[in-house]
C-alpha cells in the first residue's frame, strides 16, 4: 500500500491484441500421390527457388499433380479467392520468398 | 483519469524502467503522467478506450489512451494529437500496406508531410533545415508515429522489422510544406482540399537525396538535376515502380515558376525525362529474365525501351519546403508498387468535391 501512496504510475504503450491464434495444418506423413500447389509470390528469385524446390520434392513423391499459382504482389496477402482455390485444388502447398 | 498499467516505487528511475520494458525507440522517453495522458485524450474528444485503428504487423489496438501514452513518451504537446491521429489513420489505411512497410527488408519508412493551417497552429517548421533537427512539433510528431509503429505495431528491429539496413528516418520523419514560400498551390489543394483544410500525407520512402544546382536559371536546367537523381537503377522505384516524392527548395521553385511553369508542368517534365532503359534495369538479362516482373505490365520489355521510374506524373508527389536561401531540392524514392501514399484530412473529412483548381487551371 505504501508503494501506491509513494509510488509512480507506469503505462503500457502497446495496446491490446485481440487476434485469435490459429494452429497450422498437421504435416503430411508422405508426399507420394498428393496434389502439390506452388504459390509464387513474384519476388525476384521466387519462381526459380520454387521450381528447384518442387523438383527436389518430386523425387520424394512423385506427386499426382503440381499446380502453380501467383500472388498479385509479393508484399500483400494473397487474395481470399486465390487461397480458397489453392486449398480446394491441392493437398499440400509450397511457398517461399525468394528475395 | 488515465488508468495506470501498474504502480512502481517512488525510487524507480522511470526513464530506465521504460528502457528495461523495451518501450523505447532507443532514445530516452518522457515518462507519461495521468495529467498529460488525459490532456491528449481530451484533445482527441475523450473516450480513452475508443479504438482508432489497429497497427500491423502486431495488430495492437490503438485506443485514444494508447495514442496519448505514446505521444507523451515521444515528447509531444497535447495539441499535436489531431495531427498524430491523422498520421496513424493514414498509415493504417489498407492502401498504405503498413504490414509490408513495417516488415520489409528494404530501408523505407513512412514520411509524413503536413499541409494547411495546422502547421502554424502547432508551430511546425517548413523552412530552414526542414528535414533536420530543432523543431519540437516536427521531431515529436514523427517520433510519436515511430513509437506507435514499434510499440503497438510490434516492429522491433530483427523481430517483425526485418530491414537489412534501416534508416535514420526511423527515429522521426515528419515535415510541413512551405506553402508561404511556394509559388504554387499547396499539395493538399492540388489533391482537392480547400486551402483552409489541414492534411497529413504519408508515403513509404527512403531518406531524401540532395539535388544541387547552382547554375541553371531556367526550369529545364533545375529539373534536369532532379531527373539525374531520379534516373538510377538502385532505388526501389526503378525495379518496383510505385510512387515517389520530390521536394523543391524555395529558390529552385522561384526559378521554375518565373517561367510560369505549374505543378503539373514540373511533375510531367520529371516523369518524361527520367531515363532508365529496360536494358539498365534488366542488366541486359545477364542474370536471366528476373528483373522485369514488378514493373507495370504495359511497359515494353525490350532493349532500348525507356522505363519510367513511376507509372505517371501523378505518382510524383511534389512539395515545396526548406529555407529561403540555397539552390537545393531533394528526391525521395518510394518503396514501390507494394504501397500507395495516403492523404488524410486532420478532421477526417473527404475533399469537398467540385472542380479542383490548381495554379489557375481547373481539372474537371
Amino acid at each position: 500500500m505504501s508503494d501506491v501512496i509513494t509510488g509512480q504510475a507506469v503505462y503500457d504503450p502497446r495496446g491490446a491484441v485481440e487476434a485469435e491464434a490459429r494452429p497450422i495444418s498437421e504435416r503430411v506423413a508422405a508426399l507420394k500421390g498428393l496434389k502439390l500447389g506452388v504459390l509464387d509470390n513474384t519476388k525476384w528469385n521466387g519462381r526459380r527457388l520454387l521450381e528447384k524446390t518442387a523438383a527436389l520434392m518430386e523425387a520424394e513423391g512423385p506427386f499426382a499433380e503440381v499446380r502453380y499459382y501467383k500472388k498479385e504482389s509479393f508484399s500483400k496477402n494473397a487474395a481470399p479467392d486465390l487461397i480458397a482455390r489453392i486449398a480446394e485444388e491441392n493437398d499440400v502447398v509450397l511457398t517461399a520468398i525468394g528475395d | 483519469m488515465a488508468q495506470a498499467a501498474r504502480m512502481v516505487g517512488g525510487e524507480v528511475d522511470l526513464v530506465e524502467h521504460y528502457y528495461e520494458r523495451g518501450f523505447s525507440d532507443g532514445l530516452p522517453v518522457v515518462p507519461p503522467t495521468p495529467e498529460k495522458i488525459d490532456a491528449a485524450v481530451s484533445v482527441l474528444g475523450g473516450g480513452k478506450d475508443f479504438v482508432e485503428c489497429r497497427v500491423p504487423p502486431r495488430w495492437g489496438n490503438l485506443t485514444r489512451e494508447v495514442l496519448a501514452i505514446n505521444m507523451v513518451m515521444a515528447g509531444c504537446r497535447a495539441e499535436y494529437a489531431p495531427v498524430v491521429r491523422a498520421a496513424m489513420l493514414a498509415l493504417c489505411d489498407p492502401h498504405f500496406n503498413l504490414n509490408g512497410v513495417q516488415a520489409t527488408t528494404h530501408m523505407a519508412c513512412p514520411l509524413l508531410v503536413v499541409n494547411g493551417p495546422a502547421r502554424g497552429e502547432i508551430g511546425m517548421n517548413a523552412g530552414c533545415n526542414v528535414f533536420g533537427s530543432g523543431n519540437r512539433a516536427n521531431a515529436t510528431i514523427g517520433r510519436a508515429a515511430r513509437m506507435m509503429l514499434l510499440n503497438v505495431g510490434g516492429a522491433r528491429p530483427g523481430d517483425l522489422d526485418k530491414s537489412t539496413l534501416g534508416c535514420p528516418t526511423k527515429y522521426t520523419y515528419c515535415i510541413a510544406e512551405n506553402e508561404e514560400a511556394s509559388p504554387w498551390a499547396p499539395y493538399h489543394v492540388e489533391q482537392g482540399y480547400a486551402p483552409e483544410d489541414s492534411t497529413v500525407f504519408a508515403i513509404a520512402a527512403e531518406a531524401p537525396h540532395s539535388v544541387t544546382n547552382h547554375i541553371s536559371d531556367d526550369p529545364e536546367g533545375v529539373l534536369d538535376s532532379v531527373c539525374s537523381a531520379m534516373s538510377t537503377i538502385a532505388h526501389n522505384n526503378a525495379v518496383s515502380s510505385g510512387s515517389c516524392a520530390v521536394v523543391i527548395g524555395p529558390e529552385h521553385a522561384a526559378t521554375i515558376s518565373a517561367r510560369n511553369w505549374t505543378r503539373n508542368d514540373v511533375k510531367s517534365y520529371l516523369w518524361m525525362h527520367t531515363t532508365n532503359t529496360f536494358e539498365d534495369i534488366s542488366f541486359g538479362h545477364r542474370y536471366g529474365k528476373v528483373y522485369n516482373r514488378n514493373i507495370p505490365r504495359w511497359y515494353r520489355r525490350e532493349a532500348g525501351e525507356r522505363v519510367p521510374i513511376v507509372p505517371g506524373p501523378e505518382n510524383i508527389h511534389l512539395f515545396v519546403a526548406g529555407g529561403e536561401a540555397g539552390r537545393f531540392s531533394a528526391f525521395i524514392p518510394g518503396w514501390g508498387h507494394m504501397t500507395n501514399p495516403v492523404l488524410r484530412a486532420i478532421d477526417g473529412k473527404a475533399p469537398r468535391g467540385g472542380p479542383v483548381c490548381v495554379d489557375g487551371a481547373c481539372l474537371l
